[in-house]
């Protein structure tokens, strides 16, 4: 498992352009499925199981990640960017970057400290004071290399924290599509449908699209969600907390999940012993938003694993939440 | 010398100010190509000699040290609370990468980010108190690992760019280092003066090596070596100057003007590109503490232009650190003053 997240994350997919990580899935998947990608970019599998349930399940991860997208290019080949999805511009001053097809290196750079006023230094910097630099000594230059549109990913690699920690860029989503790859390696208890999704960060597009055409009566969205545990954090404030498990929510900003489906994944997990947590606050959103209102209606459950410094370069999670996110998610698919 | 290489070879060897005996290591070995007589003193300064039966004695010198953390106290969490070395730009500390520099070999970390939730004006940047270094460790592990005063980098794997741009940290003043060594290299057995070259400690907490290897010099003229800034996206033009022409001469109240003027008389001569560097105060360089060593010594700056000082993305070009080594390699030769 986390070979094969690992090799997920190093793939570089920004909502809109991920057509390299659909690529590495179909790979993993083709000899043990049968799927379909649709008109946005979706990857729609179909597993057959042991049992045709009574109710359509469908499962979903998305594939893509946040990133940047070239704007411009100004006169001293530096490139003028936007952000793609959520981004803190602090967490990425300073960071390497990839940028366009051919993945030529960058840094994201802004005015030296020393020369901005006192006022700037205690602020967090605005994205329009960024550009990323490929190190091209004009615009003519620059052109060679870039064009406005091509995708930024962060340059990050995967490595081990500490003990049970591990760091990568794009743990949200890859974490959710490792887990559906494996699920649908093996064999599973129920027919089912997989929906690898597109542009999940920018506005839960890829899964209306996918909940519509799949037309599900009961969907498990499995995905990263925010773990504030961190000194500073105190109660509430820390969302969930790394090596509880994994988190099941009751509510976020888009959705307000059935609550059959979320007695049923705190009876699983108590059965199993697996540790599971609920978020401490309404905070957040996923796919679930788009998922549970499509068509007639969809009972809705998402399953996330806690992730700290989320939609950054670094993003941290624990791998024995993987472990047990992973577990949960095996079982309540075979009870739903 | 391969430059690229060599500036490589020089960043990946980590040394925070007061704890910088792997970078001194590696660019004492690197001096030893060039230099009769190499040592490192109690403090970690490293310096080279070599007479060539001159009248005078120069001291070339840069520093060996770059901005980092100390690690001051461990949380019952086992999150790494830390203090700054050196000018940090804490703007871009969230969710930064660092390598804590634990006697037992190096622990990567990832900086503390406040998500929006907690931070009730997401504008203001997060004081370096408010942040920790998460290391994955818990309280125990992370204490038994890491004793207090433990240092730490920004974690950057230096990259080359288009056009022989590199990108990494501590390219503050490692680009200085690889000048003198390219200097010495150019210069062969030609200077006119006697050379001394000191890779000081502790630059970016006040110059403290400078003090004292410049005292240990005793010479008569310096050239303190460093970056300074190059134009950006975001920089005042008429304050930087530009990547690729050339190396950026000092002119100060608080520098030789003789020097300064001999130097881009040597550059006007022979053709190669230069900048000045105008400054109306202390230049924030060794060479501030190098004039006032001893009974005084005629110093002038020359830096290296670079982008984004202080990052752990700090870009610099090939090119400059070529041409002001020839720079310094003409100077020694021509002997002028």
């Amino acid at each position: 498992m986390t070979e094969l997240l690992k090799e997920l994350c190093l793939l570089d997919g920004i909502s809109g352009d991920e057509g390299r990580v659909r690529g590495y899935i179909i790979d993993e998947i083709k000899d043990f499925c049968e799927y379909s990608v649709d008109n946005l970019g979706n990857i729609i599998a179909f597993k057959k199981g042991k049992k045709t349930p009574p109710k359509r399940l469908m499962v979903t991860a998305h594939m893509d990640e946040v990133g940047l997208i070239v704007t411009g290019i100004n006169d001293d080949g530096s490139l003028n960017v936007s952000a793609v999805g959520g981004i803190e511009p602090a967490a990425i001053l300073g960071e390497k970057v990839r940028v366009g097809d051919k993945r030529i290196s960058g840094v994201v750079g802004s005015a030296a400290v020393h020369n901005i006023s006192k006022e700037e230094r205690e602020k967090s910097p605005e994205l329009s004071a960024l550009s990323v630099d490929i190190g091209a000594a004009d615009k003519s230059r620059a052109c060679e290399y870039v064009k406005p549109g091509d995708s930024i990913a962060f340059d990050s690699d995967f490595v081990k924290l500490g003990e049970n920690k591990v760091k990568a860029k794009a743990i949200d989503d890859r974490f959710g599509c490792a887990v559906m790859i494996k699920l649908i390696q093996s064999e599973i208890e129920y027919d089912t449908y997989f929906a690898f999704l597109v542009q999940e960060e920018v506005g839960l597009r890829g899964a209306k699209a996918a909940s519509y055409s799949i037309n599900p009566d009961v969907a498990v969205v499995i995905e990263a969600t925010t773990a504030s545990d961190i000194p500073g954090a105190e109660g509430d404030k820390k969302v969930c907390i790394q090596g509880n498990g994994p988190v099941v929510s009751f509510m976020d900003r888009t959705t307000i999940y059935s609550k059959e489906l979320y007695k049923l994944a705190f009876d699983i997990a108590n059965e199993k012993a697996i540790p599971c947590q609920t978020k401490t606050m309404i905070a957040g959103g996923n796919d679930a938003g788009a998922i549970h209102t499509a068509r007639g209606g969809v009972k809705t459950i998402a399953v996330s694993l806690p992730c700290r410094y989320i939609h950054s370069p670094s993003s941290v999670a624990d791998m024995r939440d993987i472990k047990g996110s992973f577990e949960l998610i095996r079982q309540l698919v075979q009870r739903i | 010398m391969d430059i690229i290489k060599t500036l490589i070879e020089l960043c990946k060897a980590h040394g925070v100010s007061g704890d910088e005996h792997n970078a001194g290591n590696a660019a004492k070995k690197l001096l030893c190509e060039y230099m009769d007589d190499v040592t490192v003193d109690s403090f970690g300064n490293v310096y080279g000699e070599t007479k060539f039966g001159g009248e005078k004695k120069i001291l070339l010198d840069a520093h060996i040290d770059q901005i980092g953390f100390i690690i001051n106290y461990v949380t019952e969490d086992g999150f790494l609370k830390f203090s700054s070395v050196g000018g940090i730009d804490h703007r871009l500390l969230p969710a930064q990468e660092v390598i804590v520099l634990a006697p037992s070999g190096d622990i990567r970390g990832v900086i503390t980010s406040i998500p929006p939730h907690l931070s009730a004006d997401s504008n203001k940047a997060p004081a370096i108190d408010e942040l920790y270094i998460d290391v994955g460790y818990d309280s125990e592990q992370a204490k038994s690992k890491i004793p207090l005063g433990t240092r730490a980098v920004f974690c950057t794997e230096p990259t080359e760019l288009l056009g022989g741009r590199i990108a990494s940290a501590a390219v503050d003043d490692r680009a200085g280092i690889v000048t003198i060594l390219r200097a010495l290299e150019l210069v062969g057995k030609e200077s006119k003066y006697d050379i001394s070259v000191a890779f000081s400690c502790m630059e970016e907490t006040g110059e403290s090596g400078a003090k004292i290897t410049s005292y240990n010099a005793d010479c008569d003229l310096a050239i303190a070596v460093d970056v300074s800034f190059a134009n950006a996206k975001g920089e005042d033009k008429n304050k930087c100057g530009d990547m690729e022409k050339g190396a950026m001469i000092g002119i100060s109240p608080t520098l030789s003007r003789d020097l300064s003027g001999a130097l881009i008389k040597v550059a006007d001569k022979n053709k190669l590109p230069y900048q000045t560097e105008v400054m109306s105060d202390v230049t924030g360089t060794d060479a501030d503490a190098i004039g006032v060593s001893r009974g005084g010594v005629m110093t002038a700056t020359v830096s290296v232009p670079i982008k984004y000082m202080h990052t752990p993305v700090e870009v610099v070009s090939v090119l400059d650190i070529e041409n002001s080594a020839r720079l310094i390699a003409e100077f020694l030769r021509e002997g002028t003053i």
